[in-house]
């Protein structure tokens, strides 16, 4: 107890010789530490922290304070704790460290208050702050204690109610618990001690007399508690409820005592580190370039010696903590030599700015100390964790305001600690998840945008700017933002993952929990062995939350742990879904070392294993993309198959889980799913391989379907636009298996030659007629696609030119097969050209020919009239270019809508004199007709033709083809009357499509 | 115009091929006692043509005179109502859509539809008929709720509609409602058929056509008459004039399933597998339906197969057809199949030449 109060005393002004002593002495323990395992834990500390006494709960306190070469395991009394803790103290540039882990709620006035004072100590120097600014803390450490202490000592009682007023439980070694009052009195008095303490400013007397007074107190204290505590301990007789979780009790409280891979702590702390310079100003940056690439070589090193033993790396942690501090003491020279120099300042601050990447996104399964590791280095980093957690409200407004206040804002009140922000469970809630995802991308966005901006100036104002400090508030991110998250590739995480910095939880080692497990044991006087701690962590997968549960519950029963127990239901199992990338791999890959361990138990292994792996994919659930998973790369793997029966058997057991997946859709019989994953095991036991399996997420059929989908959509809108008459034959299936390949080849027919259309001959004219009428019958024409040739057509003819021309429902990619040349002929783009000029006056054409029926008419007789005109037409246009002829019958009968009445007369009173020249023209077919085209003059004489024929029943028309046409007229009555002399001969208003057929 | 479309008969005086279904169809027509027809038989073999025919029979060219209408049904279905957007051809006599299109909710579409026929009932006017006509396309691809749905329907608006269904295969129609129906099988026309109809169309083309030329178009096409008149136009475009040896152009996904039935034969193992499902799925991506790449394969296979094992593997093609038909991906039923072709084969390989 002297000894102690000694220290406590060393603690309120850390000389330099003290800490060289302090530092020695470290040294000393670390090393004893590292060579041998604790031999026992320590009863004694143990009962102090418990015991409802002053003294105890001192040293409860102290603790709880951030060491840096405290491993995870009991130290010697002898020079306890204390000593590394007020090596830290000197070493560490931030006062209060401890009070992050000391978090009652009674600290929060205090803290106020210190941080003022410290504020005081910040701008005075950084040595001098050091030294002042323990005294405020120890001053709060020993003010505190008196109102526990004292409040135990009125009243203890195992009932709460049986105490009045405030009273707070308190946990004795054997887990009994009794409450002990809080009096009033003492609070009044903790205000006094406050006021002097403020009033007095830094360190004074009234420290030492305060201290005088609870030693004293302590020591009264210390008898009565004794006395009482045995009687507590003759009190239990039923089991009472012990508060305190395990898992909180022994949680890592310093950088060392964390059981994460040592690499991910480095990495971690690493990238905190590179924080400094920005967050703290390069004045107080203690982390030099030496220390930060010590560190980086640490776990550079680490990752080769991996698998050294536990005892190497522990030592190296001494020698750790040790390069540090030196480097800090190096550096603080250095810093001193580099403010002379503000242009090599400048220089090394810039190039050790924040790190790259601002974000830390941690990932993990529960339960492997994620959320530990976070709070402990940024506290190691001196930072005050701020963290939003699932519970938190995480809309995107709200958390937007909250992470702009860690991140950008200086803290003004409280301590003026930089603030580290933790989000925890970031891929918990998707639609509250993402907001907070979405604010930090903001900001790294912003940042990025001004930060180009920035770049210039910033070069501008360097030369005035003595510290980088400035530079790097005004940035947008400027303080670390450490993620947590289960699920890497939750969906919510996309865009994090890219920008943030990813750091993989991996099980620790078993052994390193069990040791852990033990210490705990054997401190909460659990018994249980080796083996039994192994068997629990590999079955609970090393999560160590769900250990250390299970074992206080073993406690609280006041049984054992015991090798069968846990397999059988009493630990609960976690109900975790693994990623789906790790049940393929689980399917894929037989387990080597579990193989030959359970190779002994025969049978039992093998339901083991069924049970194991049952559970693993129904956890998962969505069999459809488990199953997509296995048939795409089944085929990859290296399986012993001679004669292809494993195959086979596996592409049936697919086809199973297909018809099963139908058909509990189709009934919606979901109860049935459970049987999906055997399914799965079936392929496993006929394709699983040791060799590390190479997954590919199953794109193809998604794939496929997608491409389905859009091919599927193109032919029904191709379809929708065909005339009803043809299309209503024309199913999609029969399209594609009768009709794609003919038809493609019937446009393009290898006998037009690419030549102009007046050098045609008659009969390719005629060809090219036909052609065309088709392609305006399906609808069909060209497009030219110049980012996109069509990849058959540049296939086929490797001439054609780069601005394509191709279908334009783009009906060739329905034969385009991956691997295949079909045989098809491909027009020269000339043609084509030519085409789509001819399929557009087409079009036109009908569309007035439309225009002027009546709208259901025209399909059925419009076309008839068309086909009968298209095979008329080309004949027509032997000479002529053919477009002079189509405009020339487009305006025509353009007109002949307008004015059907004058058209009409015009015809019929001219008919009688040019009788004889028509049916001349007629009769002469093709040529007459050239004729006519020739003479746009007589447009009327044009129209009289057609018209003659159509209205004239006495009129012996010849022409062979229009024969039947003029029969079916015929069958209509229709009469004329007709006045010569008169212009408006014709009385009853007619309509032009009753001429036309 | 395609000569497909262009040569159609539009009457069923003019059918070429099932004269003496036309015929009766026109006596069914004349004794003005026409019931519900269920139109049957394998693609290209005329079904529609047919029913087209019959219903110019039954109203006159008015029936010719159709428009496409695009139409949303909201259907009150219980405790929601549904919209049901579906495409539809429309005459004042009739009305002719694919139930099928609109998925699994087929069934409301059907009653729906059949109810708004019923609620305009044409009035019996001189000459007209007292019913609209109401044509299913694909009905073997309807649900079983909708076929059960129909049967009732069918009874009880029978007065005011009469039902023309069309599909490929009546075993897929439920037995009640084949039973409503007046079964009409259509049969792939024989080669014979096919090129008598070739022959009239080479006339009206005007085309001379050498012997032997038709015969051998007829041949190929798996007696389909849209593909024989397809290939003939396409031989026309190729070369003319024809030479009784003239390559007919074969369909580009026969060929690319003969590739994959090649390379099938000539190679066993999960790799060649894993090649062959990337083509299958070529296949299916270009909208070729599961069930015919699977026909075809098993032809192609059957052409290179020993005559001993011809038996087995047909088996298992139809055991794995069924099942495709059962389930959902096709493709893994036609990749079973073809494993299990690989493995009857491997094993026959091997038993006859060590």
């Amino acid at each position: 107890m002297d000894m102690e109060m000694g220290m406590d005393n060393d603690m309120d002004i850390p000389l330099p010789e003290e800490l060289e002593w302090l530092e020695a002495n470290s040294h000393l323990n670390d090393d004893y530490e590292g060579d041998l395992e604790p031999p026992e834990p320590y009863p004694d500390e143990e009962e102090e922290e418990n015991k409802p006494q002053p003294q105890p709960s001192k040293q409860n306190q102290q603790p709880t304070k951030p060491t840096l070469s405290i491993p995870p395991k009991p130290t010697p009394i002898t020079d306890p704790s204390t000593s590394p803790k007020t090596l830290i103290n000197g070493k560490k540039r931030f006062r209060s460290d401890g009070s992050e882990f000391s978090n009652s709620d009674e600290h929060a006035q205090l803290e106020d208050k210190r941080s003022r004072i410290d504020d005081l100590g910040t701008e005075i120097d950084d040595e001098d702050w050091i030294r002042y600014s323990p005294p405020p803390q120890n001053e709060a450490t020993e003010v505190v204690e008196p109102v526990v202490v004292e409040a135990v000592e009125k009243i203890v009682s195992r009932f709460a109610s049986e105490i009045n007023g405030d009273c707070i439980p308190v946990t004795g070694l054997d887990g009994d618990r009794v409450y002990a009052k809080m009096s009033r009195v003492e609070e009044d008095r903790l205000k006094k001690l406050d006021v002097k303490a403020y009033s007095s400013g830094l360190i004074s007397e009234p420290i030492h007399i305060l201290m005088q007074r609870v030693e004293t107190e302590a020591f009264a204290k210390a008898l009565q508690a004794s006395v009482e505590g045995q009687s507590d301990s003759i009190l239990p007789g039923t089991p009472v409820v012990n508060e305190k979780l395990w898992v909180d009790k022994y949680a890592p409280k310093s950088f060392m005592e964390l059981l994460s891979d040592e690499q991910t702590n480095r990495e971690v702390l690493l990238w905190l580190k590179q924080w400094d310079s920005c967050v703290f100003g390069s004045e107080i940056r203690t982390t030099g370039d030496e220390v930060l690439s010590s560190l980086r070589r640490h776990s550079l090193v680490a990752q080769h010696q991996k698998l050294s033993d536990r005892n190497f790396s522990r030592n190296f942690a001494g020698r750790f903590s040790k390069e540090s501090f030196k480097g800090y003491n190096g550096l603080n020279q250095e810093n001193n030599d580099c403010k002379a120099i503000p242009e090599l300042w400048n220089k090394k601050a810039k190039c050790s700015g924040p790190p790259e990447r601002k974000i830390l996104l941690l990932c993990g399964p529960p339960g492997l100390g994620k959320t530990t590791l976070a709070h402990v280095a940024a506290s190691h980093c001196g930072y005050r964790v701020v963290e939003i957690n699932a519970s938190d409200d995480r809309s995107s407004s709200t958390i937007e305001g909250k992470i702009l206040d860690v991140v950008q804002m200086n803290s003004v009140m409280a301590d003026s600690k930089p603030k580290c922000l933790v989000i925890d469970e970031i891929d918990g809630a998707l639609g509250d998840g993402k907001g907070a995802v979405e604010v930090i991308l903001k900001m790294l966005a912003a940042e990025r945008k001004s930060d180009i901006g920035k770049e210039n100036v910033s070069k501008e104002e360097e030369q005035g700017r003595m510290s980088s400090r400035k530079k790097h508030k005004s940035a947008s991110l400027s303080r670390p933002v450490i993620c947590i998250c289960n699920d890497l590739y939750a969906p919510a995480l996309r865009p994090l993952r890219q920008v943030a910095k990813v750091h993989i939880f991996v099980q620790p080692t078993a052994s390193r929990i069990v040791s852990r497990l033990k210490y705990i044991c054997n401190k909460e006087g659990l018994k249980a062995s080796s083996i039994a701690l192994t068997a629990l962590a590999e079955y609970t997968e090393c999560d160590i939350r769900s250990c250390l549960n299970t074992l206080q519950f073993l406690h609280k029963k006041k049984e054992t742990l015991n090798m069968l127990e846990i397999s059988s239901q009493m630990v609960g199992r976690k109900d975790t879904s693994k990623s789906v990338f790790d049940v393929w791999k689980e399917i894929f890959q037989k387990r080597k070392v579990k193989q030959e361990r359970k190779s002994a138990s025969g049978c039992s292994s093998i339901s083991n294993e069924f049970d194991f792996l049952h559970s693993m994919i129904s956890n998962r659930g969505d069999y459809d993309l488990i199953l997509d998973g296995i048939h795409e790369n089944t085929l990859q793997l290296h399986y012993h198959d001679p004669v292809m029966q494993k195959t086979v058997k596996c592409l049936h057991s697919l086809g199973v889980s297909d018809l099963f997946h139908q058909y509990i859709m189709r009934t919606q019989r979901m109860s049935l799913q459970v049987y999906q994953p055997s399914i799965a095991i079936t392929v496993r036991s006929l394709v699983a391989q040791n060799e590390k399996p190479n997954i590919e997420w199953p794109k193809s059929f998604q794939r496929y379907r997608t491409m389905l989908m859009e091919k599927m959509d193109i032919l029904r809108s191709w379809h929708n636009k065909i005339l009803p008459h043809i299309s209503r034959h024309m199913s999609t299936k029969s399209f594609v298996e009768d009709t794609i390949s003919s038809l493609l080849h019937i446009l393009s027919p290898p006998t037009l030659r690419p030549v102009a259309v007046h050098l045609l001959s008659e009969k390719e004219k005629n060809d090219m007629a036909q052609l065309v009428n088709t392609m305006v019958s399906c609808c069909i024409t060209y497009k030219s696609l110049k980012s996109d040739p069509l990849p058959s057509a540049s296939r086929h003819d490797a001439v054609s030119d780069t601005s394509m021309l191709s279908f334009d429902p783009p009906i060739g990619d329905l034969i385009n097969f991956k691997g295949y040349t079909s045989g098809h002929f491909v027009l020269a783009s000339a043609v084509r050209q030519v085409l789509v000029h001819e399929v557009e006056k087409q079009k036109i054409l009908k569309g007035s020919i439309n225009g002027s029926m009546d709208p259901i008419d025209a399909r059925s007789k419009g076309n008839q009239t068309l086909a009968r005109e298209e095979n008329g037409r080309p004949q027509s246009s032997t000479s002529g270019s053919s477009t002079s002829h189509a405009e020339n019958m487009r305006s025509a009968k353009n007109t002949s809508i307008l004015g059907i009445s004058n058209l009409i007369t015009n015809h019929v009173s001219s008919a009688s004199g040019s009788t004889v020249n028509a049916k001349a023209s007629v009769q002469i077919s093709s040529p007459g007709d050239t004729k006519k085209a020739k003479k746009p003059s007589s447009g009327s004489f044009n129209f009289f033709d057609r018209f003659r024929k159509s209205s004239s029943k006495g009129s012996q028309d010849t022409d062979a083809k229009n024969k039947p046409a003029t029969l079916e007229r015929d069958s209509r009555p229709l009469l004329f009357k007709f006045n010569e002399g008169y212009t408006n001969a014709v009385k009853r208003p007619a309509r032009i499509r009753e001429f036309l057929l | 115009m395609l000569w497909v479309d262009k040569y159609r008969p539009k009457t069923l005086d003019k059918v070429l091929v099932h004269e003496d279904v036309a015929q009766n169809l026109k006596k069914l027509v004349a004794e003005q006692d026409c019931p519900h027809l269920l139109f049957y038989g394998p693609p290209g073999s005329g079904k529609k043509t047919l029913i087209m025919a019959l219903l110019r029979q039954m109203f006159g060219p008015g029936a010719e005179k159709v428009k496409v209408e695009n139409k949303t049904w909201k259907v009150d279905a219980g405790s929601r109502t549904i919209d049901l957007e579906l495409t539809t051809l429309a005459s004042t006599y009739h009305v002719e859509l694919n139930p099928s299109d609109a998925g699994f909710q087929d069934r409301y579409i059907v009653q729906e539809i059949i109810k708004e026929m019923a609620k305009n009932r044409p009035i019996d006017t001189k000459g007209k008929k007292g019913f609209k006509v109401l044509v299913l396309n694909e009905v073997d691809k309807l649900s079983t709720e909708a076929q059960h749905s129909l049967r009732r329907t069918m009874e009880k608006y029978s007065s005011s509609c009469r039902l023309i269904l069309c599909c490929n295969s009546s075993s897929k129609v439920t037995e009640a409602v084949r039973s409503r129906c007046l079964n009409v099988r259509i049969n792939a026309p024989t080669e014979e058929q096919i090129v008598k109809v070739l022959e009239f169309v080479g006339k009206k083309e005007g085309l001379q056509v050498p012997t032997g030329f038709a015969a051998r178009i007829a041949e190929k096409s798996n007696r389909s008459l849209r593909r024989a008149i397809l290939a003939f136009e396409t031989c026309r475009v190729q070369q003319y004039p024809f030479t009784s040896n003239q390559a007919i152009p074969p369909m580009d996904w026969e060929e690319y399933v003969s590739e994959i039935a090649s390379d099938i034969m000539k190679e066993q193992s999960p790799k060649r597998l894993f090649q062959v499902r990337g083509k299958l799925y070529e296949l299916l991506t270009n909208c070729i339906p599961p069930e015919i790449v699977l026909k075809r394969l098993l032809f192609e296979l059957l052409k290179k197969l020993d005559a001993e094992l011809k038996h087995e593997v047909c088996h298992w093609a139809a055991y794995y057809e069924h099942r495709m038909r059962l389930g959902q991906k096709a493709i893994f039923h036609i990749e079973a199949f073809v494993a299990k072709f690989m493995s009857i084969y491997k094993g026959f390989l091997i038993a006859t030449f060590g």
